[in-house]
C-alpha cells in the first residue's frame, strides 16, 4: 500500500532551532551564526572581535570536524568557549547547539557567537536558532565565490570580506563581489575588513552593537 | 555531505510512519527536496544505502523529486521564481527576498507491506 504523508524531514532540527532562538532571545543576547569556507579567518575574527566589544560579555560555540584547536585559541581570550566536535559532520545542527547552551551560563551575555564548521555549502541549510547570520569570504579564496555559493550569501544579514589587506597582492577584483551581490543580496551590509590589521573592524563592531540593540527592541515587542 | 544528516532524519521519519501505519517493511518512498537545498541525488542514495541497514527501510527504493524555488520580494511583495544564481526581483530590481519555498525537504509518500494483510489479496 502507498501512504501519502508529506512530513518535514528537518522537523527535529527546525523545532530545536526555534527553541534555541526563544532561549537566547529571553536571555537578551544576540546569537550570531558565522559561516565561511575553512581558512577564511573566522577564529581570528572572533579573537579580535570579543575584546573590542568593550565590557559586553560574549560566549562562543565552535563547530569543528575533529580538533579543538579553534576552541583553544579562543580560550586564551578569557571567554567561555564550547567545542562541538561534529566527528566528520559538515555543519552544526540545532540540537548540538542546544546541548552546548545547556552547559553555558547564558544569563548576562550580550553575544553568543556560533562559529560553524568551515564549509560554504552545508551549514547554510541548517537553522541553529541564531538571530543573525554572517557570511564571510576572504580575498585568498578568489573573487567568484558569491555567485558560486549563493545559498550562503542570499540569506546573510551581513557579509564580511576579510583579508582586504591582501587585495593588491592577490590582484583581487572586489567589483566582482559587489556585482554578484547586486543580484543575490542587496539587503545585507558589506563590510570590508582585515581581522589581522584591524582595518574595518570598527564598522563590524558597530554593526554588531546595532544588531544587538535591534534584537532587544524586537524582543520587547514580543 | 549534508545528505547524511538528511538521511538520519529521514530514517527516523520512515520508522515513525511505518509504526503508525503498521508497515513491516518499506519498499519504496519519495523525497521532495527544494532546489535550493542542493541535494545531490547520488550522494543521497549512497548515504541512504549506508545508513539504512537493519532499519525498516533497508533496501527500499528511493525516489527524489526536486521542487522549484519561490521567492518573495521584501521591497515590493512580488513572488517570483529565482534563477540559478540570481534573486533579482523582476518588479523592482532589488535582491532582497524571503524564500517562500525551495528549502524544504519532505517525505512525500511511503509504499510498504502492511501487517495483518494476506499476501496478494489487497495489495496495490
Amino acid at each position: 500500500m502507498k501512504i501519502n504523508v508529506v512530513k518535514n524531514v528537518l522537523e527535529a532540527n527546525d523545532s530545536a532551532a526555534a527553541e534555541n532562538r526563544i532561549r537566547m532571545t529571553n536571555a537578551g543576547l544576540l546569537a550570531v551564526n558565522i559561516i565561511s569556507a575553512p581558512g577564511s579567518g573566522k577564529t581570528t575574527l572572533l579573537e579580535k572581535t570579543i575584546p573590542a566589544l568593550d565590557g559586553m560579555k560574549s560566549a562562543v560555540i565552535v563547530g569543528d570536524l575533529q580538533t579543538s584547536r579553534d576552541a583553544e585559541r579562543l580560550g586564551d581570550k578569557a571567554v567561555e568557549v564550547t567545542q562541538v566536535n561534529t566527528e566528520g559532520g559538515c555543519h552544526l545542527s540545532a540540537s548540538q547547539v542546544a546541548r552546548a547552551l545547556d552547559g553555558l551560563d547564558i544569563a548576562g551575555l550580550s553575544f553568543m557567537f556560533i562559529e560553524n564548521v568551515g564549509n560554504m555549502v552545508c551549514p547554510s541549510g541548517f537553522d541553529l536558532g541564531e538571530h543573525v547570520r554572517v557570511a564571510m569570504l576572504s580575498t585568498t579564496e578568489g573573487d567568484d565565490k558569491v555567485a558560486k555559493y549563493n545559498t550562503l550569501f542570499q540569506p546573510a544579514d551581513v557579509i564580511l570580506l576579510n583579508k582586504v589587506d591582501l587585495v593588491d597582492v592577490l590582484d583581487y577584483d572586489k567589483s566582482r563581489v559587489y556585482n554578484d551581490l547586486a543580484r543575490i543580496n542587496t539587503r545585507a551590509e558589506v563590510i570590508e575588513l582585515s581581522a589581522k590589521t584591524g582595518q574595518g573592524m570598527e564598522q563590524w563592531i558597530d554593526w554588531l552593537k546595532k544588531a544587538l540593540a535591534g534584537e532587544k527592541k524586537l524582543a520587547k515587542k514580543g | 555531505m549534508h545528505e547524511m544528516s538528511i538521511v538520519v532524519e529521514l530514517l527516523d521519519q520512515l520508522e515513525a510512519v511505518a509504526a503508525e501505519n503498521g508497515v513491516l517493511r518499506v519498499e519504496a518512498f519519495t523525497v521532495q527536496a527544494g532546489v535550493l537545498r542542493g541535494v545531490v541525488p547520488e550522494a543521497l542514495e549512497i548515504a541512504f544505502e549506508s545508513a539504512s541497514g537493519g532499519t525498516v527501510a533497508e533496501g527500499a527504493e528511493l525516489t527524489l523529486e526536486i521542487l522549484p524555488a519561490l521567492a518573495r520580494c521584501r521591497q515590493c511583495g512580488l513572488e517570483f521564481e529565482p534563477g540559478t544564481d540570481s534573486y533579482l526581483c523582476p518588479g523592482c530590481n532589488q535582491a532582497d527576498v524571503d524564500i517562500v519555498s525551495g528549502n524544504e525537504i519532505l517525505l512525500a509518500s511511503v509504499t510498504g507491506q502492511q501487517k495483518n494483510k494476506e499476501s496478494g489479496s489487497h495489495e496495490d
